[in-house]
């Protein structure tokens, strides 16, 4: 009978390490929230077309915003110590195939010079958020810069690779609308999630991406345009993720994990009735 | 409630408490995977002292046997029988859901704040002597250079530090500069943001790299005015024996 009264004893010891882990999973720290504000955009996957072109589509306000503050850029000459942007509401969609990046922000007054800018890290290789510019100890990678200028009514593709290397790329991607409104500037980017271009940004949904921002008032004060160039309201990195589609597997697996413990549970109570009666 | 199994039970719990709640006070938190572990220890060397000594497995893992099959229940000890009978199997479709669910988190950032400076930098002395002009300066360069990110009152709050992340440092917390030597300022001033190594993530770092702007001699002299203003002394090499 040893080995019967064995086999009973590893089953309940099973049942018991089974309950000593659970208690301590039970019991594992949460995982950490964001400190202050939102860390990461999430383009939401919606089905039918994205809202390209307009910045006011009502399909917009029925994704929450992540929201973003920005600084004056001191951080390279020329700087700026005082800017007009102090913070960006964005919000994001996809369906599989395009995306479209929503910018809101305050902006006093309307002018031609008034631009924004969506940067990303491209391809493995991490690049530091101001234009890529060179690391002494890790090798960088490009930047790609998706611009618009409301002078320009359209948005501009480029790719950095340290300061004074911006330029337009040969295979211009992107498209974006701006409009201004009240005191509130809403501006909409928008490109395929995939591009045949390796030096643009690849969106495959599931996967983050670093993101960050930059805006210019270009507001005419003394004769000359307020912010330009490297004197702009600027975010160092966040994240952004295209939602992947919903996978129902998951829901099979816990089932299927359901019906194996209660199976478990039954053999387990069978064997040890049965080893008491003989 | 004196079999050995109590006893075990009772020692599992009490080494719990203590690995959760009463350790993290003097250490860092212990992962709730190590946790784990060393209760399976601690349960594994009950079960074989009480199997080896006497009493044998039937002793110890009665109670197991007879609070599973129901033999002689009711009551309380019933119902906690189905309780734990459904809880069971609902807890593993929970971790499994819990396992498998994407996460909606961005990658964790573990980024060390404070990696070794190269070589060339270690143990250098700060050329100039602390005399009340060159903090003057120092504080003056301070205000001018540093101020619009680590804040006036060197307590990292400058009109730019909200759209940083990581956030310009606190001088005044004692876990900054207080803990460094003047050389490894001297470092992180001169090299910025991009001199940091790859654990320290350099490409997200806004501090600028100070080199392509200000002299050596501006330099120490701020290092000199960053200490005095927020109210810290380097650390020295005599600490560090
Ligand atoms: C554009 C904003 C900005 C400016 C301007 C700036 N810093 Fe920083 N600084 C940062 C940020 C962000 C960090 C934290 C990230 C890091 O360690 O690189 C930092 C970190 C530091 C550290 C490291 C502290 C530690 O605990 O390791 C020192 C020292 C420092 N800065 C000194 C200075 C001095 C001196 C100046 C002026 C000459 C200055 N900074 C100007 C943003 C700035």
């Amino acid at each position: 009978m040893g080995y019967k009264k064995i086999f009973n004893v590893a089953l309940g010891l099973t049942l018991m390490v089974t309950g000593v882990w659970a208690s301590c999973v039970l019991a594992s720290d949460p995982p950490p929230e964001g400190e202050t504000g939102s860390v990461a955009v999430r383009l939401v996957l919606t089905e039918g077309a994205v809202p390209a072109d307009d910045p006011n589509a009502a399909v917009w306000n029925t994704i929450a915003p992540a929201e973003f503050k920005l600084a004056p850029q001191v951080h390279w000459p020329d700087r700026i110590q005082e800017v007009t942007v102090k913070s960006v509401k964005v919000r994001g969609m996809h369906n599989g195939q395009d995306l479209a990046i929503l910018l809101e922000y305050a902006d006093p007054s309307e002018d031609a010079a008034d631009a924004a800018a969506v940067e990303f890290m491209v391809g493995d290789k991490m690049a530091h958020f101001a234009h890529g510019q060179e690391m002494l100890q890790v090798e960088g990678g490009d930047v790609n810069i998706w611009y618009w200028k409301k002078e320009h009514g359209k948005a501009t593709d480029m790719t950095a690779k340290g300061f004074k290397t911006l330029r337009p790329q040969e295979n211009q991607d992107v498209s974006a609308t701006g409009a201004w409104q009240d005191g509130t500037w809403r501006v909409v980017f928008s490109r395929p999630l995939q591009t045949a271009d390796e030096l643009d940004v690849q969106v495959t949904p599931g996967e983050w991406r670093n993101v960050a921002f930059a805006f210019w008032d270009g507001e005419i004060v003394d004769g000359a345009v307020k912010e330009k160039g490297s004197q702009k309201a600027v975010s160092s990195w966040w994240y952004l993720r295209a939602e992947p589609p919903p996978d129902n597997s998951i829901y099979g697996y816990v089932v299927l994990g359901i019906v194996l413990a209660a199976g478990f549970e039954f053999f387990l109570v069978r064997k040890i009735r049965r080893g008491n009666e003989s | 409630m004196k079999g050995p199994l109590a006893k075990t039970a009772i020692l599992l719990v009490g080494m719990y408490v203590f690995l959760k709640f009463i350790l993290p006070l003097f250490t860092a938190p212990l992962p709730a995977s190590l946790i784990f572990l060393y209760l399976a220890l601690t349960f594994a060397s009950a079960m074989i002292f009480y199997t080896m000594s006497g009493g044998g497995l039937d002793e110890f893992m009665g109670p197991v046997g007879r609070f599973l099959t129901g033999s002689g229940q009711a009551g309380i000890a019933g119902t906690a029988r189905i309780l734990v009978f459904v809880l069971f199997p609902l807890l593993v479709g929970w971790q499994a859901y819990t396992r498998l669910a994407p996460s909606d988190m961005p990658p964790a950032e573990n980024r060390t704040i404070h990696p070794a400076p190269p070589g060339e930098f270690v143990g250098l002395a700060n050329p100039y002597p602390t005399t009340p002009e060159n903090i003057m300066m120092g504080k003056g360069l301070y205000a001018a250079f540093c101020s619009p990110c680590h804040g006036a009152n060197f307590d990292g709050k400058g009109p730019a530090a909200v759209g940083f992340n990581p956030p310009p440092a606190n001088f005044s917390d004692p876990g900054t500069i207080a803990q460094l030597q003047e050389s490894y300022l001297f470092w992180r001033i001169k090299k910025g943001g991009v001199g940091l190594p790859v654990e320290a993530m350099p490409w997200k770092s806004a501090m600028p790299r100070w080199e392509v702007e200000l002299p050596d001699e501006w330099i120490w002299k701020i290092i000199m005015g960053e200490y005095d203003g927020a109210g810290q002394s380097p650390r020295t090499w005599e600490e560090e024996e």
